[in-house]
């Protein structure tokens, strides 16, 4: 196969394969960190236990992912490096002083406060700990930023100009704003978030179907679809501004995601392609089923556009992201579990008001419950396609318009990446399904509700919130 | 040369040294700890020493990744060269800190420890080695044309003398990982790292000497540097320097004292990095490309040490407040349930 032999298409798969799974823990971390401190606080606001055990319980499952998300980070960095060395040193100065702000401001945070919020409780006094917390959040948070604007700098490059294939700074500032930073940075905040709740959601929904904690777990529910509420709308609407600038500034990648093999011109109607077998041969779609003039309603709200959409077949060959059809479905997908989960909050948030979630009732509504259980895995789902949109549509180039990936490879032996591709793909899929294996081991061992409540024994009993002591607890929870 | 031009990559030279050293200082002896736990002789004790690191080891690891993504930043030509020419040792080292740090998370909630465990200690091995390879490159020096771009094979890194390098080091990190578990446990897995400490003293004092010995004789590119003065006077210090804190380190074991084999086990690995430093200084991609060549433009490097010069402070300080919170003798109450 020529593909074996290749070494730009091995570096690139292999890029590619450690980014999908690398992804899968980061994801649920950055956006489960803020659902911790918010049950923290809940914890030193109320001082109801049950809030404690909240924090403590899901914490187990954070730092499971945690250490995983380190570890298979690892490799994303020193592979521009190793197998990207060209691309290193043509955008360094900036590229590379990015990915250094990452580690210095955002992951040197999360890691130097990580040990007191896991293993602090009984060590420093809570509000340090919930400054830890906090800081835990914050660090996550701020890795997203910064790695965010690393890639979209690679999307739409400013800020500076190329001399001689080497990118020289003129104005740093502009470079971190470049035109995608914003919506970027944000649809992927709110994709963190929404995907952890979901997440939650549907383990928290899991527990209430089974009929274990029923009250302790419709408490994280309600908590889930509160943020819920606002999130997932949120989310269609950044996602919304995002497509209206790859239409302004990547319209090869427009092209790709819609499959649009010719030009529509401005001022004509825009039919949307709903679905569609792209032949990339023929340089058509063989067969697609449109919408009438959906396109211009969703990139200008109006039936006919005021600019043109460019086709393919406007750019040369060269030029043209490949793999159509996997960049078209996965827009597909991921929008499509954008909108399936504003759906389920929405039925959700109903029966909230109809006071069908309440803790007696809650576990009755089996189908409602179900879709939770099912949404969790949604999310992770929409990152990793809207991801395949981002950087395969991004395609022959890594930097858009400036480097080609073909230029940005270091020339390995074919061999040497083979071994560690192989080595990776090993590696990852064992650390896959050893995840899967050992987050469900947590999940289905519970809570440990018998934690003792730090500060508690300086407190007077009476004053004790004590409805919700385990051994108090209805029968049905106590199991 | 415009002194800004010399000035700054000198500055980022000195500041990535400074993160470079803290990784091998700290993840040092969590490596260390790691490859001893390939010897530990029950489950109980294996997990003391994790647990002695549960709360550490990623800030420790952070500061590779800093290391890392300052040195692209601020040697853009340095990281795609000096990574491309060791891919080798470099994946090594990845795959053995994948394989340790899993194992953490997973050994914790597994019923068989067993494969977990040989995660953490091969794991740790490897990355260890992998370090050892790379450190051995600089001895051996990098291939690379007119540009700066790595010219070699893919095999360049591996050599007798490099192995030696790799297998140093590894002592140099079992002996740190030592004196730490010697300052955090008590009773007879003490007395254990008491003798361990002792052995891992005799082999990296063995180890530094070929390698004080072998460089002025085998790498041609180094040789001028270590004879030129007022140089050649420090570089004849620094061997006898480190023999005398050897001395006293194997004596301070010998009275089983508790903090001091940790502290002169510091001062040990301060030497050899400063003597290291020097060896290298002004050379990024040792023996040819300079620091100033391999440097990103003057402006690249005054907005980094905005961004990252002012958080060393700031980073220190709550890295070791975290280890102020964890001050102590390592408990096995399992705080984190």
């Amino acid at each position: 196969m020529d593909i074996l032999a290749n070494s730009v298409a091995l570096s690139r798969m292999q890029f590619a394969l450690t980014a999908i799974f690398h992804m899968l823990w980061p994801i649920l971390t950055t956006g489960m960190a803020i659902y911790l401190v918010i049950v923290e606080g809940l914890w030193l606001k109320t001082r109801n236990s049950d809030y404690y055990h909240h924090a403590r319980f899901w914490s187990k499952l954070y730092v499971l992912n945690f250490g995983i998300g380190v570890a298979s980070g690892l490799p994303m960095e020193f592979q521009f490096g190793t197998n990207w060395a060209p691309f290193s040193e043509a955008v360094g100065d900036f590229f590379g002083s990015i990915l250094g702000f990452e580690a210095s401001m955002a992951f040197m945070l999360e890691a130097g406060f990580l040990g007191i919020m896991l293993f602090g409780w009984g060590r420093v006094p809570p509000a340090i700990h919930y400054l830890a917390t906090i800081m835990v959040a914050f660090g996550a948070n701020l890795s997203t930023f910064w790695i965010l604007v690393a890639n979209s700098w690679l999307q739409t490059p400013a800020g500076g100009t190329f001399v001689e294939g080497k990118f020289l700074v003129a104005d740093y500032f502009q470079a971190i704003f470049n035109p995608f930073m914003l919506n970027s940075v944000l649809h992927m905040f709110f994709a963190t978030l929404e995907t952890s709740l979901f997440v939650i959601g549907g383990i928290s929904a899991w527990y209430i179907l089974q009929k274990r904690h029923v009250e302790f777990f419709s408490r994280s529910f309600k908590i889930v679809l509160a943020a819920a509420i606002a999130v997932a709308p949120l989310q269609i609407f950044i996602g919304h501004l995002s497509a209206e600038q790859v239409y302004h500034y990547q319209p090869t990648k427009l092209a790709a995601i819609e499959s649009q093999w010719e030009t529509l011109p401005a001022g004509q109607p825009a039919d949307w392609t709903l679905l569609a077998l792209p032949n990339e041969k023929a340089e058509t779609n063989d067969w697609a089923i449109q919408i009438p003039q959906a396109l211009g309603y969703i990139l200008e709200l109006k039936p006919n556009l005021s600019e043109p959409v460019q086709g393919l077949k406007d750019f040369p060959p060269e030029n043209r992201p490949r793999l159509i059809g996997l960049i078209f479905y996965s827009f597909r997908i991921m929008s499509g579990i954008g909108f399936f989960l504003v759906g389920l909050m929405l039925v959700t948030a109903i029966q909230w008001g109809l006071g069908r979630l309440k803790p007696g009732v809650i576990a009755r509504q089996t189908w409602t419950l179900r879709a939770w259980i099912f949404a969790a895995p949604l999310g992770y789902l929409a990152v990793e396609t809207g991801w395949i949109v981002r950087c395969v549509g991004r395609q022959p180039w890594t930097v858009y318009g400036e480097i080609r990936t073909a230029d940005a490879a270091s020339h390995l032996p074919a061999g040497e990446i083979l071994f560690s591709l192989i080595g990776f793909t090993l590696l990852y899929s064992a650390l896959f399904i050893a995840a899967l294996y050992f987050g469900s081991r947590i999940i289905r061992k519970g809570p440990n509700l018998s934690l003792p409540i730090p500060g508690v024994e300086v407190l007077p009993s009476l004053e004790l919130p004590t409805q919700h002591q385990p051994d108090q607890r209805p029968l049905e929870a106590q199991q | 040369m415009d002194p800004l031009a010399q000035f700054l990559p000198q500055v980022w030279f000195f500041i990535l040294g400074l993160f470079l050293f803290l990784y091998v200082l700290l993840d040092g002896f969590d490596l260390g700890i790691g490859i001893l736990s390939l010897t530990s002789s029950s489950e109980e004790r294996r997990s003391i020493l994790m647990t002695s690191l549960g709360n550490v080891w990623d800030a420790n690891e952070t500061w590779l990744v800093l290391m890392g993504g300052a040195l692209f930043g601020a040697f853009p030509l340095a990281y795609g060269t000096v990574l491309n020419a060791l891919y080798l040792p470099a994946v090594v080292m990845i795959v053995g800190l994948i394989l340790r740090a899993v194992a953490f998370e997973f050994r914790e909630n597994a019923n068989r420890k067993l494969f977990w465990n040989w995660a953490f200690g091969v794991g740790s091995f490897l990355a260890a080695l992998g370090q050892g390879f790379a450190l051995g490159s600089i001895f051996e020096g990098i291939a690379v044309d007119a540009a700066g771009h790595f010219v070699g094979t893919m095999w360049d890194w591996l050599s007798w003398r490099s192995i030696l390098v790799a297998l140093t080091l590894i002592q140099g990190y079992v002996l740190i990982g030592s004196t730490y578990l010697i300052m955090k446990t008590t009773g007879s897995l003490q007395l254990v790292h008491f003798k361990t400490a002792k052995l891992a003293a005799w082999t990296t004092l063995i180890g530094a000497g070929f390698i004080t010995i072998s460089t002025p004789i085998l790498s041609d590119h180094i040789r001028p540097t270590l004879f030129e003065p007022p140089l050649v006077f420090i570089f004849l210090g620094i061997p006898l320097l480190g023999i005398f804190l050897i001395g006293l380190l194997l004596q301070s074991l010998g009275k089983q004292e508790e903090r001091m084999p940790f502290i002169l086990t510091i001062l040990i690995f301060m030497l050899s990095f400063v003597g290291l430093g020097l060896v290298i200084f002004p050379y990024i991609i040792p023996p040819s490309v300079t620091i100033y060549q391999a440097a990103a433009a003057p402006s690249s490097l005054v907005f980094m040490i905005i961004f990252i010069g002012f958080l060393i402070p700031i980073m220190l300080f709550y890295n070791i407040y975290n280890y102020v919170v964890f001050r102590g003798k390592v408990t096995l109450s399992g705080e984190a349930e």
